[in-house]
């Protein structure tokens, strides 16, 4: 059809019709949370005297690179209508790889190359699980979390060994360091970012990340739209893997050991990321975006509270509250939207 | 019988960006069928929520038995004695036919506990009142759609409404069920019962009719006798302006050439060895009754269903088809007849619906998509197909029926398809959208598409279709002329009857 010639016949203005507007395209859930943030940030900055610093500022986006970078991932197979569970025993599970390599030679890259693809391969596997064996992937990734889990702890004898010293450049390091008052960026804050980034255009500028939201938000008529669906999924969970795998190098990097024990309900961290950065469980919506806010909302609280004197325990009971309200607020405005 | 059930006055109601109704009126009395019609986006579905207590109206007020009424909530209206049977489903699949009925409301034993067994017993004696042949016991869904629809009018009724609204509620049925149904409203109708019948099928309103109201665009625009308004009337009122046809003339003439070859297509007790051949610029109809294996067929050669032998061949090359991407790869497009379920991602918006199937060709640098030239290919179709929306990037979700459907349609266009296969195309979808569609039909028969169109509106195949391929119970019965025959015959054909010396057809 000569759909180009038609339409380079009919400039913008002349049938009227707008696109949408910027607002309702940047949701006003983003919007919401990005204040919601600002506002959490403001008030720790107020009533604990060291929460403003650079120092701690810098040490908040450290920790919270690894629940950021494991929430973009988890979002990618929630869109789709999945979930992954897996992702805090892969976490465990790349750093072990990567810390055994390079224990037995490899050199530091290859090895991390290495706990990338065990990460990459366990997305596989459960994506295998669930498109070939129809697996719900709850069930599937529950599943996985368990072996993977298992295959750790064996393959370790559940201990923990140390890395050469080489290994925790990627961890430990900083950029753009100054002086002590300025002691750089860490490398995994950079990490953090570009993933974020990379993944964010991804999703939302790549066919790939359109069939993502198609297939999320109705797998059949995606299908009978010549979608692979298969595919989408399978990259989806890959993806998700690849992204727990590099949390779980970059922890292990930072430790300078393997960490067989460590993640442990990390994915549920993750989740709730999501979750408060808008993504629905229900499948065909959410954003890398919302997930980084969701993040750091996560991240501020914890620090926060802590510097505030509130015991780990209370930190649970917020954290939670916060996800219960805001998927809570996010149906009211629903319904209000559907005039009730 | 005059006397006053319900009275609508002066009633609006907004939602952000529309004014779905703008200070209408309806009356409806005891022991009358009044029938609303209006185009899609005309406020009649709005107009039912509110009635039935779903939404609250901005302004105007509303009547019932003398009383001003303001329902806060469906359960209300429902107590009130104002039952609705919307035009999608609202029952449980996984709970049985009685179940379902008294769902909400089951009758209890002495000890508190639910009496499956009264419960049971009274469904049977509800259905059996309706002349229904359904097992109350049997889980709702190993129930073909159109009996569960059934189920649901029985559940309406099962509350003892005095108002019943009925939205579409043949667009899933058979001749012989609407028949069914009509007696049903009959019966109603004679026990004082006030039904307001919304459909778009224009036709079967003669049957069961006394008043008829006319809405356009949220306001009222007629109320008259049925008997004492024409067809034509109606649908100048509903539209606004004169339609000269409900069908585009057929100008174009299928060519020669043979576009595509079904041979002896098989899938064990669905599909019966069906050959046919598809020309180039030709509009082929299949008919039949429900479960005939119409979409079945369909779905087959688009490889959305396995088949376990036959083959498709386009241009006299055969095909290998294993899923609907090799089919689209090849040029068929299916355009299925659950447009919600299989058509749209109803959360996704409307320019990203309609780029749906051909991403590559608004993609840069292998894969990036570029916004610009996506809002450029569905603004080009937004003013093609007349697509009524307030903006390119608004949520699918947010649309009428009919602009859905035409969102549909112009995915497909948007492929480039040599073969489109619309199955019920113009299933509740209102008049004006129909001829657009049907135009469409004709427009690319002339560009040489070939063209499927599966329908149960045997008008509608009559008036569009050059042959007509009439299935029965999976096979094929006959290939006919359209030209050549008849709404007689192709229901007998499709009745299972063979031949010319066929008993008469029993609708």
């Amino acid at each position: 059809m000569s759909n180009e010639s038609q339409m380079a016949a009919l400039p913008l203005a002349k049938t009227g019709l707008p696109a949408g507007t910027r607002s309702q395209r940047l949701s006003l859930d983003k919007l919401v949370i990005f204040i919601v943030l600002i506002a959490l940030f403001g008030y720790f900055s107020m009533t604990a005297s060291n929460f403003f610093t650079v120092r701690n500022v810098l040490t908040l986006a450290l920790q919270t690179s690894t629940i950021t970078m494991m929430g973009i991932g988890v979002t990618f197979t929630i869109i789709t209508g999945g979930i992954d569970l897996s992702i805090g025993s892969v976490v465990a599970l790349s750093g072990t790889v990567a810390v055994m390599a390079a224990n037995v030679g490899c050199p530091i890259w290859l090895s991390m190359v290495i706990g990338l693809g065990s990460g990459v391969l366990s997305g596989l596997l459960n994506g295998m699980l669930i498109t070939g064996l129809k697996l719900p992937p709850f069930i599937a990734t529950l599943g996985m979390m368990m072996v993977l889990r298992g295959v750790v702890l064996t393959i370790t004898n559940a201990m923990s060994k140390p890395a050469p010293d080489a290994f925790g450049h990627l961890g430990n390091d900083t950029l753009f360091k100054v002086s002590r008052q300025f002691p750089g960026i860490a490398y995994p804050v950079f990490i953090m970012i570009l993933l974020a980034l990379a993944l964010g255009f991804f999703l939302r500028k790549t066919r790939m990340g359109r069939y993502t939201y198609a297939v999320g938000s109705n797998e059949e008529a995606s299908r009978l739209s010549g979608i692979k669906v298969n595919r989408v999924k399978l990259a989806a969970y890959m993806i998700s893997g690849f992204c727990a795998a590099l949390t779980g190098i970059i922890l292990a990097s930072r430790m300078v050991t393997s960490q067989p024990n460590g993640g442990v309900a990390y994915e549920m961290n993750a989740i709730a990321a999501s979750v408060i950065g808008g993504t629905s469980l229900m499948g065909g919506v959410g954003t890398v975006g919302g997930a980084v806010i969701g993040s750091f909302i996560i991240g501020v609280l914890g620090v926060g509270l802590t510097m505030q004197g509130a015991s780990y325990f209370v930190q649970q009971i917020v954290i939670g509250i916060v996800v219960i309200a805001s998927v809570a607020v996010d149906q009211i405005r629903y319904k209000k939207k559907l005039g009730k | 019988m005059s006397d006053m059930l319900l009275q609508v006055m002066d009633v609006s109601k907004g939602f952000p960006g529309v004014q779905a109704l703008d200070k209408v009126s309806f009356e409806l009395k005891r022991g009358e069928v009044h029938a609303l019609v209006g185009e899609n986006g005309a406020g009649k579905s709005t107009l039912m929520k509110i009635l039935s207590g779903v939404h609250r109206p901005d302004a105007g007020s509303i009547i019932y038995k003398g009383q001003e009424v303001h329902f806060q909530n469906a359960r209300e209206a429902s107590a009130a004695g104002i039952g609705i049977i919307y035009q999608e489903l609202n029952l449980v699949p996984h709970l049985t036919v009685a179940q379902n009925i008294y769902i909400g409301r089951e009758p209890r034993t002495l000890l508190g506990y639910i009496d499956d067994r009264k419960m049971n017993v009274d469904a049977a004696e509800l259905l059996g009142r309706l002349n229904l042949d359904i097992d109350p016991a049997i889980r709702l869904n190993q129930l073909p759609i159109s009996k569960q629809q059934m189920v649901e009018i029985a559940k309406a009724l099962s509350r003892d409404s005095e108002v019943l609204i009925m939205d579409e509620p043949t667009s899933a049925l058979t001749e012989s069920e609407i028949e069914e149904l009509f007696k049903v409203i009959h019966d109603l109708r004679a026990r004082g019962v006030g039904i307001i019948y919304i459909s778009h099928r224009l036709d079967e309103l003669k049957h069961i009719v006394d008043r008829i109201t006319i809405f356009r665009d949220g306001r009222y625009i007629a109320t008259s006798d049925y008997a004492a308004i024409s067809m034509e009337e109606i649908i100048n009122k509903m539209v606004g302006r004169t339609l000269a046809n409900i069908f585009p003339a057929r100008a174009n003439v299928p060519t020669e050439t043979r576009l595509l070859e079904v041979r002896n297509i098989v899938r064990p007790g669905i599909l019966k060895d069906i050959s046919f051949d598809l020309f180039q610029g030709e509009i082929l109809g299949i008919a039949g009754l429900m479960g005939a294996g119409r979409s079945e067929l369909a779905r087959a050669i688009f490889g959305a269903d396995p088949i376990a032998s036959g083959q498709v061949l386009r241009d006299g090359k055969r095909l290998k088809i294993h899923s609907p991407s090799d089919a689209i790869a090849n040029g068929i497009a299916y355009l299925s007849e659950n447009r919600k379920e299989e058509g749209l991602a109803t959360k996704m918006r409307l320019n990203e619906n309609v780029t749906m199937a051909n991403l590559p060709a608004v993609s840069r640098h292998f894969t990036v998509i570029s916004r610009a030239q996506e809002l450029e290919a569905t603004r080009t179709f937004v003013r093609d197909l007349d697509i009524r929306t307030p903006s390119l990037e608004q949520t699918v979700n947010n649309l009428s029926g009919g602009n859905q459907q035409k969102v549909v349609v112009a995915k497909w266009l948007y492929r480039d398809s040599r073969i489109l296969i619309f199955d019920e195309p113009t299933r509740g979808i209102d008049v004006g959208a129909k001829f657009a569609i049907y135009e469409l039909m004709e427009q690319l028969a002339r560009r040489g598409v070939g063209v499927i169109m599966i329908s149960s509106e045997l008008p509608e195949i009559l008036g569009m279709t050059d042959r007509v391929l009439v299935l029965h119970e999976g096979r094929l019965m006959a290939t006919l002329r359209t030209r050549d025959t008849s709404q007689e015959e192709i229901l007998n054909f499709a009745a299972g009857f063979t031949g010319a010396a066929a008993a008469p057809c029993q609708g």
